[in-house]
């Protein structure tokens, strides 16, 4: 918990930053973002940058491409972003199991007869898997991974209010901007209401054992909807009251864009397509 | 090794397959920068006329009260907490719901494929779950096939007679499983296997999920039906505001 001190110390963010009980980060992305070296960059750029980024590292596929963006990346997240080293490897590690499994199920096939540079009987069928095969999974990890370093980029300096208003510009309809930006401050107050019902029922022995459990967490889960619609009249109300007509404003502060910025992420995107070609010549 | 030997070596390699798969399940979100280009975009074009449709009907709703307004964002953020809880689980194991089926059946498919991509949207940037180039395949998997077939097999089996708590179960349980062998068939899309192409590729993915899938969707059911008896118990006209139980309002 030692994030939510310092972040309640720096008196910014959210009251409740909650940890997601994981061990694996979860809304510690959150806090990073608010906490980012890289916060005062203008947040549409930032999101057209991890864009172009995302488009190149998978429209290329390019294993060279990948590493270069996996490192540069990390640099810029750790380095400017000021997200220290060991947060940043334990985020990378969520997507794992997801790519641990596709990958195995990508290199390694199936048959009755053995085939393939390796193999390995099972009984009833065989297990093989071709060097091609091993190596096209290897290359998508990486690829996968450098996509995943480029939104985290993008994640890890920009708070999702802003990621919002980055959207609003681009011309997301309105609706669908003012549902996003209820739901981010909702989710917010019912994790913390979650947490207490959480902490009152296993004080309560609630967790004990596996149908306990079950029966526990439905509770929790239908009481909180049935707190939060309470809630959601009470909000209404509240906006209505304060003049809300559709459309909720909220004070930004001005960022503007850098032309030193502008250059340097050329630059970058002009490089990758430049090691793609240069790969390929040699 | 002999031939009893290569057995029993294989028969363990298997069994320490299973368990391998175990400890971590996330719900099945394709991460980022895993599908090619060209699919990102298909699936993506996939899910507009869903999407479309369902703008549309919250608008409907939206004209005829305003204040529905907050508790589709409440109903949106408490799929997204629904969905990043840890659910209890035996072997110990970090899993959760997809809370989409739940969402179907409460909600309407309409409503639920907008705040499906929001939630996707918040899970990607908040949690890392699932990817911004993927969100076209991820929506067309958990918030539009899997919510429509809850909401199919919930009205189905509710005006054949069945009981609440079992449509309830079957509708949740087997919208996930829908969901993850969506995925598997997009995935098996992506990434044909050499020999055999989609199908066996699609077989090998759905085999290599169905070790936490499959469970997993028997729990989220269960916990579906454990939701719903505590909020008819306890929250009838809150349900009847949100169209749940507009037959008996």
């Amino acid at each position: 918990m030692s994030k939510d001190r310092k972040l309640h110390s720096h008196g910014h963010g959210h009251e409740h930053g909650h940890r997601h009980q994981h061990g694996e980060g979860g809304f510690s992305i959150d806090v990073y973002a608010y906490a980012s070296g890289l916060r005062r960059v203008n947040p549409v750029f930032k999101v057209l940058f991890a864009v172009f980024v995302l488009i190149l590292t998978i429209g290329l596929d390019d294993p060279f491409v990948s590493l270069f963006v996996i490192l540069t990346m990390a640099v810029l997240s750790i380095w400017k972003g000021k997200v220290d080293v060991r947060g940043y490897c334990s985020l990378m590690t969520i997507p794992i199991a997801f790519m641990i499994f596709g990958s195995v199920a990508i290199a390694a096939g199936f048959s009755r007869q053995p085939l393939g540079d390796y193999n390995l009987s099972l009984h009833f069928f065989y297990l093989y898997a071709t060097k091609s095969s091993i190596l096209k999974a290897l290359f998508l990890i990486l690829k996968a991974f450098g996509a995943v370093s480029a939104m985290f980029m993008l994640t890890l300096s920009t708070p999702a209010s802003e990621i919002i208003s980055a959207l609003q510009r681009l011309h997301v309809p309105q609706m669908i901007v003012e549902l996003m930006n209820m739901i981010y401050r909702y989710i917010f107050i019912m994790m913390d209401t979650q947490r207490k019902m959480k902490n009152s029922a296993q004080s309560r022995l609630g967790y004990c054992d596996f149908k306990t459990s079950c029966l526990s967490f439905g509770g929790i889960a239908s009481n909180l909807f049935i707190v939060s619609l309470k809630k959601a009249n009470a909000y209404y109300d509240a906006m209505e009251s304060r003049c809300y007509d559709g459309e909720l404003r909220f004070l930004e502060e001005e960022k503007k864009v850098e032309t030193i910025e502008v250059l340097s992420a050329a630059i970058y995107l002009v490089v990758l397509v430049g090691i793609h070609i240069g790969v390929k010549c040699f | 090794m002999t031939t009893k030997q290569k057995r029993i070596f294989g028969f363990v390699v298997a069994l320490a397959a299973l368990f391998a798969v175990g400890p971590v399940s996330n719900a099945m979100h394709i991460m980022e920068g895993y599908l090619p280009g060209g699919y990102c975009i298909a699936w993506g074009v996939v899910c507009v006329p869903f999407l479309v449709l369902g703008y549309f009907s919250i608008q409907k709703r939206l004209k005829e009260n305003r204040k529905s307004l907050t508790i589709l964002a409440m109903c949106g953020a408490f799929v997204f907490v629904v969905s990043s809880l840890k659910i209890p689980s035996v072997t110990g194991s970090c899993s959760h719901m997809t809370g989409t089926g739940l969402g179907a059946i409460l909600f309407g498919p309409c409503a639920v494929s907008i705040l499906g991509i929001i939630v996707l949207i918040f899970q990607a940037i908040l949690l890392a779950h699932g990817g911004l180039t993927t969100l076209g395949a991820n929506t067309f998997s958990m918030a539009i096939a899997g919510p429509l077939v809850s909401y199919g097999l919930y009205k189905g089996l509710s005006k054949a007679g069945v009981s609440k708590r079992i449509s309830v179960f079957v509708a949740a349980a087997v919208g996930d499983l829908f969901t993850y062998c969506v995925t598997s068939l997009q995935l098996a899309l992506a990434y044909p296997s050499e020999q055999g192409g989609v199908a066996a590729s699609a077989v090998k993915f759905l085999g290599v999920f169905a070790p936490t899938q499959v469970p997993l969707a028997i729990i989220e059911g269960i916990l579906s039906v454990i939701v719903v008896i505590g909020l008819e118990s306890f929250a009838k006209s809150e349900l009847k505001s949100i169209g749940f139980l507009k037959e008996e309002a």
